[in-house]
């Protein structure tokens, strides 16, 4: 068989590869969205399906959350590091497998990091708490209120002191005023608890802030700068015993902590016992609060034992997770629960307080945790897709977070589409003006380099990006290298007298290497960019690499088989 | 047939000495920013710098220097805020600052917050945030460097390869220059260097190449028919002018795409499109003024016959 008839079939065999890697792709890409719907309504996830089997959007285009996690190895035990980063992707693919995103990619980064892409989602904060919390569900007693009254009486003294030597030396103007407000002067109570008791707990807790007003209040505040901002809320009405559970307005959140995170009050809280926030805020009394507790630092429960995760409701109708315990681990429960009946067991996620509920009656089987009133219902299925998940095995932080609207995406899109479009059209105006029917066979050339490149970026799975975009367009300026070195060549030898088959052939031959030569060059950036670029750097590469790489073959033995197709060239219109 | 150029007899050679001065003053920008770069002074954007960038729109047209005054104004002096032209999105607006957090709280919400405080009214609808931890600016710009390292290594192996040591040298020499330059005039306009503007610049490596190639090419073949003493200046002008009007086309028709990016391709491809323009311009003039000069200045100091 002739070379020629060769080159027809090849040609043939890779077009019809083209539509078969594209066919999906091409389907997607030309429906309507009436089209989809339509679709979606005869055979349900049949969308779904095809947009798995088309060519992939980065997140760029399509939008969607991408987050770098640390795994934090120094927080574990050495002996744990080994598997931990294998066994926190599992973790949060369990956990994003419930969100229902259709095509995230979690892998391994290097030595301790994990890449989270999610597609098309697009609540940053809710994946960041999912995929970022490690959920050790700890179950802790609390503190007696004996104890945590004399620890902050202690912090005030201190914190005091500090601060009147700090004014006598000048480092502290007034910019601590005095902070209390009728607002505050007044018991914040749980909605539960009724009028009656606010009374008795007043009285119980002898609580110097309720009483505060006024001047007196402005040269107390001096005397308890921590105590000023808590109001206690936590008690037992069956026993009249308080516990240390604290209101603290939102806006003075951060000045408790600043005070608790000091060095010298660090060093006085006893290491038995620690200070934890709530997981959110609520509101009391039309105001935003968090809630601080005391609790003691053992671990009486770990949250691994729950079986049977699932949502409920509280007593008030509030949402809950509630869980079921079997075996040894009900047992346990059972043992601790009935020790410490009348006494607040807190609920303690990532050393944050879901709540600290008063435990009525020994609980063997059956629990529930209770959120608090600022937990909304998403919360609460957060709560039990990473309760149900499991915990990760070493905290993690997030180092880089990317969240893109899919307004931004379709905008993109567009972009793309002009800039490609626009492109193209230019380039093979240009060629065809300028080589006539000879750039017109370049021209046809160079929409199958696109062809085949498209159909190749899907049946390889690669992710198209913005950049791979700008690399498609890029490819259809430099491809067309080849054929203006061809076609130069042609008019060469066309004027050194040579018949136009000759001239064709010698035009050919001669530029082949050159063009070879030239090809290679952006080969060899392409591939560096491809191993060391990531995301959409990584799209710029794929799109480069195999346009310029397909084009070596459209550029050169397509133009010469669609050339070689006339016999007996008079004239040739170059 | 339509030419741009008839046959030309361009005395390019003998322009090597005005070439060599306009080279050697962008050459020492370029060297400049280059120095930058490496003592960590250049304006590095915030995919290496780490930091945080939020791009959204308002629902009623403010001032960009409105937003610029309540944002530095309250502490990121360093932020950078451009005006977006979007499709059916007007007020759009990016804003970048080399913080991810401040005071224990993430820098984008402290942004979103100073934009609520001071434009309130007006509501602001965020469209993307991207928030680099500084431990993964470091690991892109060592990425980066690999990058650089391993695709001018590929180039020099596959220069050697195909030339000799004289003329590996000289389209090394012209290749870093084209580099150079364009990074040089990408700082006079104050461009950050981004991940995409280095992209850009080791595509431009290869583009600038392969110009170089096809002139040595041309002067290989042209070397093996003139081998009379004293004809090499001579070659070497014919060369390029044989090779000139491919030059010209390939340069126009990846300008073209080039400059369609630039104006279509929107914000996100800006700086990378406006690099490869400027690259795709020094990349021609250097193969025709720069490459080819070099080894004619070469064999004139120690004649050799170039192969």
């Amino acid at each position: 068989m002739k070379s020629q008839t060769w080159r027809f079939i090849i040609t043939g065999i890779l077009v019809i590869l083209g539509f078969i890697g594209f066919w999906n792709t091409l389907r997607l890409w030309t429906m309507s969205d009436e089209d989809k719907a339509r679709m979606e309504e005869r055979n349900p996830g049949s969308i779904n399906e095809l947009e798995k089997k088309a060519m992939r959007l980065g997140l760029d285009l399509q939008g969607g959350v991408h987050v770098v996690l640390r795994v934090k190895m120094e927080e574990i035990e050495p002996s744990a590091r080994e598997d931990a980063v294998e066994r926190a992707i599992q973790v949060i693919r369990n956990r994003v497998d419930f969100t229902g995103v259709t095509e995230p990619i979690i892998q391994k980064q290097g030595d301790d990091r994990i890449i989270v892409d999610l597609p098309g989602y697009t609540d940053a904060e809710r994946a960041e708490d999912l995929i970022g919390q490690t959920a050790q569900l700890q179950f802790k007693l609390m503190e007696s209120n004996e104890n945590a009254t004399l620890l902050l009486n202690r912090i005030d003294s201190i914190v005091a002191e500090i601060r009147k030597a700090q004014k006598e030396s000048g480092e502290l103007t007034d910019e601590e005023p005095a902070q209390l407000s009728t607002g505050d002067s007044s018991p914040l109570i749980e909605p539960d608890t009724t009028a009656e008791e606010d009374d008795i707990l007043a009285d119980l807790l002898g609580d110097d802030t309720l009483a505060l007003e006024g001047e007196e209040g402005a040269f107390l505040s001096e005397a308890n700068p921590l105590t000023q901002y808590l109001d206690q809320f936590l008690y037992s009405s069956k026993t009249n015993t308080p516990w240390p559970g604290y209101i603290v307005m939102a806006k003075d959140r951060k000045k408790v902590e600043n005070m608790l995170n000091m060095t010298e009050i660090q060093s006085v809280i006893p290491s038995d016992v620690q200070f934890a926030w709530s997981t959110r805020p609520d509101v009391a009394n039309a105001q935003e609060v968090y809630r601080l507790y005391l609790l003691k630092r053992k671990v009486q429960f770990l949250g691994k034992y729950l079986e049977n995760i699932k949502l409920g409701r509280g007593q008030f109708q509030e949402n809950t997770v509630d869980f079921r315990l079997t075996g040894q681990a009900a047992a346990a429960f059972a043992r601790l629960t009935g020790a410490n009946i009348d006494k607040p067991l807190a609920i303690v996620i990532d050393d944050k307080v879901e709540s600290a509920p008063i435990i009525s009656s020994k609980i063997r089987n059956d629990g529930q945790i209770t959120m608090g009133s600022g937990a909304t219902l998403e919360d609460a299925q957060d709560l039990q897709i990473v309760l149900k998940a499991g915990a990760l095995p070493a905290p993690v932080e997030i180092i880089e977070k990317n969240v893109v609207g899919p307004t931004l995406g379709s905008d993109s899109i567009r972009k793309g589409l002009i800039s490609s479009l626009v492109g193209l059209a230019l380039v093979l105006i240009v060629i065809l003006i300028y080589y006539k029917i000879s750039g017109l066979i370049a021209d046809v050339a160079l929409v199958f380099n696109i062809f085949f490149l498209l159909a190749v970026m899907a049946g390889l799975g690669a992710t198209l990006t913005m950049p791979g975009i700008a690399g498609i367009i890029l490819t259809v300026g430099i491809s067309v290298d080849a054929n203006i070195l061809i076609f130069e060549r042609i008019r060469e030898e066309l004027r050194t007298g040579k018949t136009v088959r000759a001239s064709i052939d010698a035009g050919y031959d001669r530029a082949l290497l050159t063009i070879i030569d030239s090809h290679v060059t952006t080969l060899i950036t392409a591939g560096a960019l491809f191993l060391f670029g990531s995301g959409p750097i990584k799209g710029f590469a794929v799109t480069l690499f195999w346009g310029v790489l397909l084009s070596l073959y459209t550029a050169v033995v397509i133009t010469k088989t669609i050339f070689d197709l006339r016999k007996g060239y008079k004239t040739l219109s170059i | 047939m339509l030419r741009i150029i008839g046959d030309t007899n361009i005395d390019f050679i003998g322009m090597r000495k005005k070439a060599f001065i306009l080279s050697a003053l962008f050459l020492i920008v370029g060297l400049g920013a280059f120095t930058m770069i490496i003592l960590n002074k250049a304006n590095m954007g915030i995919d290496f710098a780490g930091g945080t960038m939020i791009q959204g729109n308002f629902e009623q047209p403010i001032s960009i220097g409105s937003l610029r005054d309540a944002v530095i104004g309250s502490g990121f002096t360093d932020a950078s805020i451009q005006a977006l032209e979007r499709h059916n999105v007007p007020n759009s607006f990016i804003v970048r600052v080399k913080e991810t957090k401040v005071d224990d709280m993430d820098a984008a919400e402290r942004l979103l917050q100073i934009i609520n405080e001071s434009f309130a009214g007006n509501t602001f609808h965020l469209d993307s945030e991207h928030i680099i931890g500084p431990a993964v600016g470091e690991s892109l710009k060592r990425d980066a460097q690999w990058a650089v390292f391993i695709s001018v290594l590929g180039m020099i192996i596959y220069i050697g390869l195909r030339f000799d040591f004289r003329s590996g040298v000289a389209a090394t020499i012209a290749t870093f220059h084209d580099v150079l330059v364009v990074l040089g005039i990408l700082l006079i306009l104050d461009k950050e260097l981004t991940l995409l503007v280095v992209t850009a610049l080791l595509t431009l490596a290869g583009y600038s190449l392969t110009d170089t190639v096809v002139v040595y090419d041309r002067i290989r073949e042209n070397l093996k028919k003139f081998r009379g003493k004293g004809q090499f200046v001579g070659t070497v002008n014919k060369s390029i002018n044989e090779v000139l009007s491919r030059t010209i086309m390939t340069s126009l028709t990846s300008l073209t795409v080039v400059v369609i990016i630039l104006i279509f391709g929107g914000e996100v491809l800006r700086d990378f499109a406006l690099a490869l323009t400027i690259g795709i311009v020094v990349g021609t003039y250097s193969s025709v003024f720069v490459a080819s000069p070099v080894i004619v200045e070469w064999e004139a100091r120690s004649p050799k016959r170039f192969k």
